[in-house]
């Protein structure tokens, strides 16, 4: 059974515990790789392609050299202290990876079966036992390695640990069949309501995620499973910061799946991930962002609530600017004069 | 630059809800140097040529300290005052002398003063008084300490060749506080004569005799010394216009005529006798407050906490009366006012414990307990006392909330949490080890309290010498590599003078011509022991001098056995009577074998001759080495079952070593424990290069935390981590309590640093919560939570004017952020921070 099981491999990304921003209680979160959508603000890029990649980190980095001599291809030359990679001429052979000694060259991606790594998140059961958490699989997108996926939660769930589904719903419809039967939780994202929007933000347009979700409403409802549906849309300035979709969200929310969710949560836009672009030699248009301020997540929360939907689901959560208690206390006040001057 | 302008980036925590009587005591008390009143030592003498105050022994534990041995040790006899000796003094034993002696400085040496508004009298008590001893003994202890087989060099030896530091301490105890506010100093006194009345003709005039007769006397010192600020307090209440303080004056006088020689009835009283009790046991070592800590606060004073709310006291007043307490205990500082609050003045650990279990798993919060935490709530930032909170799977939510609060109001938590459940296993693994499972046992263990910083031990009956070795395994890896030999050879850093390197351990062959892991492991086993052994023959050398010359007869009456076997505490009185090995630097110990099976035997990065000469040149020119060793090698701390199976390994290994050995001159057994206090720090200048890649000059891992940065898991790996090399769990009778094990009975310090973002909403917050139900099962025996942004003390560093009162927590003492050299502030901005956005 076992070796079965660890046939089907997963190309995973990452596994963090401890979360507690991916669903109730404390979390651990596997990243697959690879997804189908390309947002343009993703937070983890090298979680978007397929295949492994392989990064320099220059903060790790001593300068040895080590990579460059042993490059098979010849790939990485070294210019002034910086390390560049020759990405047509890589072959993803991994020497670079295995010697260097700093862990500077690092391969994204790493092929997991299913019985090691239910063993690996099986390591906090204490944790998610004490806090009514559980085991999330996020990426990329976890529906596009439908029979892993399906096969790490249905493992997990037979060791008696609470599993949820990250996905942004594209996908083939089958996928959702063979995975909700193992998800006790599924957070869904809706990003933009706009479909032309959406496919300039994300390189594809949101009608088959629409519908995807409709499907794994009615399969819910269908097989009387008791899964959860969270819908999750990242809040990111310039791009799905707005009022009208967020009220959109909401409109749909209230309209096609109302009963069906428990919970809509708006998660802030972050930009910790600026190095990560760099060193994938990509360029990221919301590196000069800031982080968002309470105030607009408390704003938009506030859309969220009068969009239709039933109140009491819509939550915020994420890193907002640091502002002292001063300042907020300041803003505050702002607020209520706002408001004041309103009435 | 112009720092003095800049506002502070970052609040500090701040007091709250003080009157303005407590604020002005608090505020007195942080004036500091400047103050007109403060407890600084003063020194007594027998007015002999020959008398010596200051004992070193006590402060053989403080490597900052050797340089100054002498030193002390003439100017506080150059300062001492004559003390007018009683006519019999000379013939008398050495603990009556020395009763008398500490008896009539206290009464009617030392003045007695009373703050304004203090509702708690006892205020100076920090003492060098004569050691009393007569000049043949004087003569004899210094041949025991001086000389180049003496106690002074046998200790600096150990210390200087990064071995770690040992030495006989004071304090690190919890006395029978609770037996002495119920039966009051007249019962205790008369237990005492009935114990002598009862000795035969021969031993009462032997070394029995004596010895209770010194407890008698010191058992009315507490009486005496009442008596004469019941006086006080009439005479300022004679002199006081105002009514109100008038009358509190009065009722002073009324409780001190009563206690502490009767036994307390009110919380007031109770509390009164429980600092007096308290202080004069820091007079009778000569040392403030090291860990003479007050066990089960909120247990022993609920009764009179009940009978005075029941009485109509106002809730308000009875925490004014506990605030009063809490200044009194931070007087223990000012023992050095004029150094500052630096160093060693940071960390006394007057430690008192709340909540925690009872019998058949009941949970004893109570009412007093959220009343305590009202007080440290409202008079953080504050040193002492430092409050430790049991925890254990069924404690209530509502106490555990309240906790969560605190923490995220403060820069830290202003607590330590003790778990119940690991710590009460190895309080019965010790049980078992020791044969005392008379003395713990399942129907007692819960009554267990930490000491110090983190150290558990029994209440009332135990003295377990938690600090009184600090041993750097670490060593043994070194003595390993070379056969048996120092890496480097010793130069002193004042002198200049070199010691040449010699054979110093067994000797276990050229490691270069090791073919495989277990031979180099073989080693390690041989010279973990070899250094354990040493240290506990280092630790001989002060034992037998304390036993011998350095009793405390008024703390021996505070500890059950000493007057059954009418023995000395320092004696090996007391009935639970351990010392303790704190094994340091076990992180770094265990990194640096996986490191050395790592590089030269599984992956063969390296041969053993190409590492060892790294390590003789710090690693300087080996950075492809060094970094191999740092990233490449496998680490203790992630949770990671192969890594952890060796520091289990390495645990068993010396926890069992530990075991082996008793005292000699004391019969007292040795038990394992894992603290660090600041050894870490400076003993990381000591020692030589080590195989995980540390440069000689970097820190060395804390006590059972993983290496700085080596936990790159989170925290849920690190406590499970620490959780498996304390034993983890097991069933049934294979356990040592309820399904736990623990290796160290003393429990271990464990630090994790979190990001103050882990607590912004109450969503979070029941996380973190549950993050504390989960270390429960997993985690260690007792766990500081640092919450403080990294930015905050890097502001801190440039600002220091603005942050005085900033505390951050180090191996379960807290000290002032501003107060600590700068490299440990830097480690401490340098740690992990755990959460990631």
């Amino acid at each position: 059974m076992k070796s079965e099981r660890d046939a089907i491999k997963g190309l995973v990304l990452n596994i963090q515990r401890m979360s507690t921003e991916d669903g109730p209680g404390i979390r651990t979160t596997v990243f697959v790789k690879g997804c189908s959508l390309a947002c343009a603000w993703c937070h983890n890029p090298e979680s978007i392609p397929f295949e492994r990649q392989i990064q320099w980190i220059e903060t790790k980095c001593i300068g040895c050299r080590t990579c460059v001599k042993g490059c098979p291809q010849q790939a990485l030359s070294d210019d002034a202290g910086v390390i560049a990679l020759d990405r047509a001429a890589c072959t993803l052979c991994g020497i670079c990876v295995d010697e260097c000694p700093a862990l500077a060259m690092e391969l994204l991606g790493t092929e997991w079966g299913v019985d090691e790594l239910a063993d690996e998140v099986e390591k906090d059961r204490s944790y998610f036992e004490s806090s009514g958490g559980g085991v999330t699989i996020s990426g990329g997108e976890p529906c596009m390695q439908p029979e892993f996926t399906a096969a790490f939660l249905r493992e997990c769930t037979r060791r008696g640990l609470h599993t949820a589904l990250d996905t942004c719903g594209l996908c083939r419809k089958e996928a959702f069949d063979a995975i909700l039967p193992h998800a006790d939780l599924v957070l869904y994202d809706i990003k933009e309501i706009d479909p032309v929007l959406h496919k300039r933000f994300t390189g594809s347009g949101n009608e088959r995620m629409l519908e995807n979700l409709k499907h794994v409403r009615d399969t819910i409802a269908k097989t009387g499973s008791k899964t959860k549906l969270w819908i999750r849309t990242p809040i990111i300035p310039n791009a799905t910061a707005r009022d009208e979709n967020i009220a959109g969200i909401g409109a749909y929310i209230a309209e096609n799946i109302a009963g069906a969710v428990e919970r809509w949560e708006l998660c802030a836009f972050n930009n910790l991930c600026r190095d990560k672009y760099r060193r994938l030699d990509l360029e990221w248009d919301f590196g000069a962002e800031a982080l968002l301020g309470r105030e607009t997540m408390e704003h938009l929360a506030n859309v969220a609530r009068h969009s239709g939907v039933d109140p009491v689901i819509v939550h915020w959560s994420g890193a907002t600017k640091f502002i002292s208690d001063d300042e907020q206390a300041d803003n505050d006040a702002k607020a209520h004069m706002r408001l004041v001057k309103g009435c | 630059m112009c720092a003095a302008s800049t506002a502070p980036a970052f609040k500090i925590k701040e007091p709250k809800n003080l009157s303005p009587r407590i604020q002005w005591l608090r505020d007195y008390y942080f004036v500091g140097a400047r103050r007109a009143w403060n407890n600084e030592y003063s020194a007594w003498t027998t007015g002999t040529d020959w008398d010596v105050q200051f004992d070193e022994i006590s402060y053989y534990i403080v490597p900052e300290m050797y340089a100054f041995n002498q030193t002390f040790r003439s100017s506080f006899r150059q300062s001492a005052r004559v003390v007018t000796l009683h006519p019999d003094f000379w013939s008398w034993s050495l603990p009556e002398r020395k009763a008398w002696f500490t008896k009539e400085v206290m009464v009617n040496c030392v003045p007695q003063e009373l703050l304004p508004g203090d509702l708690i009298a006892g205020a100076r008590f920090n003492l060098q008084a004569s050691r009393c001893w007569s000049e043949k003994e004087a003569k004899a202890r210094d041949a025991l300490i001086y000389g180049t087989k003496g106690a002074r060099a046998v200790m600096k030896w150990f210390h200087d060749h990064g071995y770690g530091n040992s030495g006989a301490t004071s304090g690190h105890l919890v006395p029978g506080h609770e037996r002495a506010l119920t039966i009051g100093w007249k019962g205790i006194h008369a237990d005492l004569e009935q114990k002598y009345k009862a000795l035969s003709e021969s031993d009462k005039k032997g070394r029995k005799g004596a010895q209770l007769r010194a407890m008698m006397t010191a058992a009315t010192m507490p009486r005496d010394l009442a008596a004469k600020y019941a006086a006080l307090c009439r005479k300022l209440s004679a002199k006081e216009k105002n009514a109100g303080r008038k009358s509190e004056l009065e009722q002073m006088a009324k409780n001190l005529d009563r206690v502490p020689w009767e036994p307390a009835e009110t919380l007031w009283e109770a509390v009164q006798a429980l600092w007096i009790n308290h202080m004069l046991i820091m007079s009778d070592e000569n040392y403030p407050g090291p860990g003479v800590s007050f066990g089960r606060f909120d247990q022993y004073l609920l009764p009179y906490w009940k009978k005075s709310m029941a009485d109509g006291m106002d809730r308000d007043f009875a925490k004014e009366i506990l605030k009063c307490f809490w200044i009194h205990s931070n007087t223990a500082y000012d023992a050095m006012v004029q150094v500052g609050n630096q160093g060693i003045t940071s960390g006394f650990g007057q430690l008192i414990t709340l909540s925690g279990l009872g019998a058949n798993g009941a949970d004893m919060t109570n009412e007093l307990t959220y009343a305590v935490l009202e007080v440290i709530d409202e008079m953080t930032p504050i040193l002492e006392p430092k409050p430790n909170v049991r925890m254990h799977r069924n404690t209530p939510d509502e106490l555990l909330d309240r906790l969560i609060d605190m923490v995220s109001s403060s820069q830290g938590a202003p607590f330590l949490l003790n778990f119940d459940e690991r710590s009460m296993a190895g309080m019965m693994r010790e049980a078992k080890r020791a044969n005392v499972a008379h003395l713990i046992n399942e129907n007692n263990v819960h009554e267990y309290a930490p000491v110090g910083c983190l150290e558990n031990t029994m209440v009332g009956n135990d003295r377990s010498g938690t600090v009184d070795n600090n041993l750097n395994l670490l060593k043994a890896v070194e003595l390993a590599l070379t056969g048996g030999k120092d890496l480097l050879e010793f130069v002193d850093p004042i002198t200049g003078k070199r010691d040449p390197i010699r054979q110093d351990g067994p000797k276990t062959g050229d490691a270069t011509k090791f073919s495989t892991w277990d031979e180099f492991w073989n080693a390690y086993v041989i010279h973990t022991k070899n250094i354990i052994r040493r240290c506990v023959e280092v630790y001989e050398a002060s034992e037998r001098i304390r036993a011998e010359f350095c009793p405390t007869p008024y703390l021996s009456c505070l500890v059950g056995g000493c007057a059954e076997k009418a023995l000395d505490i320092t004696q090996g009185g007391a009935e639970l009577s351990f010392v303790t090995i704190e094994g340091v630097t076990f992180g770094t110990t265990v990194d640096s074998l996986l490191a050395i099976k790592y590089l030269v035997f599984d992956k063969k990065e390296c041969t053993m001759a190409e590492l060892i000469q790294a390590l003789r040149d710090n690693w300087e020119g080996h950075d492809i080495l060094q970094a191999k060793a740092k990233n490449r090698a496998p680490k203790y701390g992630r949770d990671d079952n192969e890594a952890d199976a060796m520091a289990l390994a390495v645990m068993d290994l010396w926890a069992e070593e530990t075991w082996q050995y008793k005292t000699k001159s004391t019969n007292r057994q040795f038990r394992p424990g894992m603290l660090s206090w600041n050894y870490w720090v400076g003993d990381g200048y000591v020692m030589a290069a080590s195989p995980d890649g540390r440069p000689k000059g970097q820190f060395l891992s804390n006590a059972i935390c993983p290496s700085n940065g080596a936990d790159i898991n989170g925290p849920t790996a690190n406590a499970n981590s620490v959780g498996k090399v304390l034993g983890g769990t097991a069933d049934g009778g294979a356990a040592d309590w309820e399904g736990y094990l623990s290796n160290l009975p003393n429990g271990a310090s464990h630090t994790i640093t979190f990001n103050p973002s882990i607590l912004r909403d109450p969503e979070h917050r029941k996380k973190f919560k549950a993050f504390l139900r989960g270390y429960a099962k997993n985690g260690g025996t007792a766990l500081q939570i640092n919450m403080i942004d990294a930015d905050m003390l890097r502001d801190a560093q440039q600002h220091p004017q603005n942050y005085r009162h900033l505390l951050v927590r180090v191996t379960g003492y807290n000290a002032y952020f501003t107060a600590i050299g700068r490299e440990l502030q830097d480690e401490i901005i340098a740690r992990e921070s755990h959460n990631r956005y």
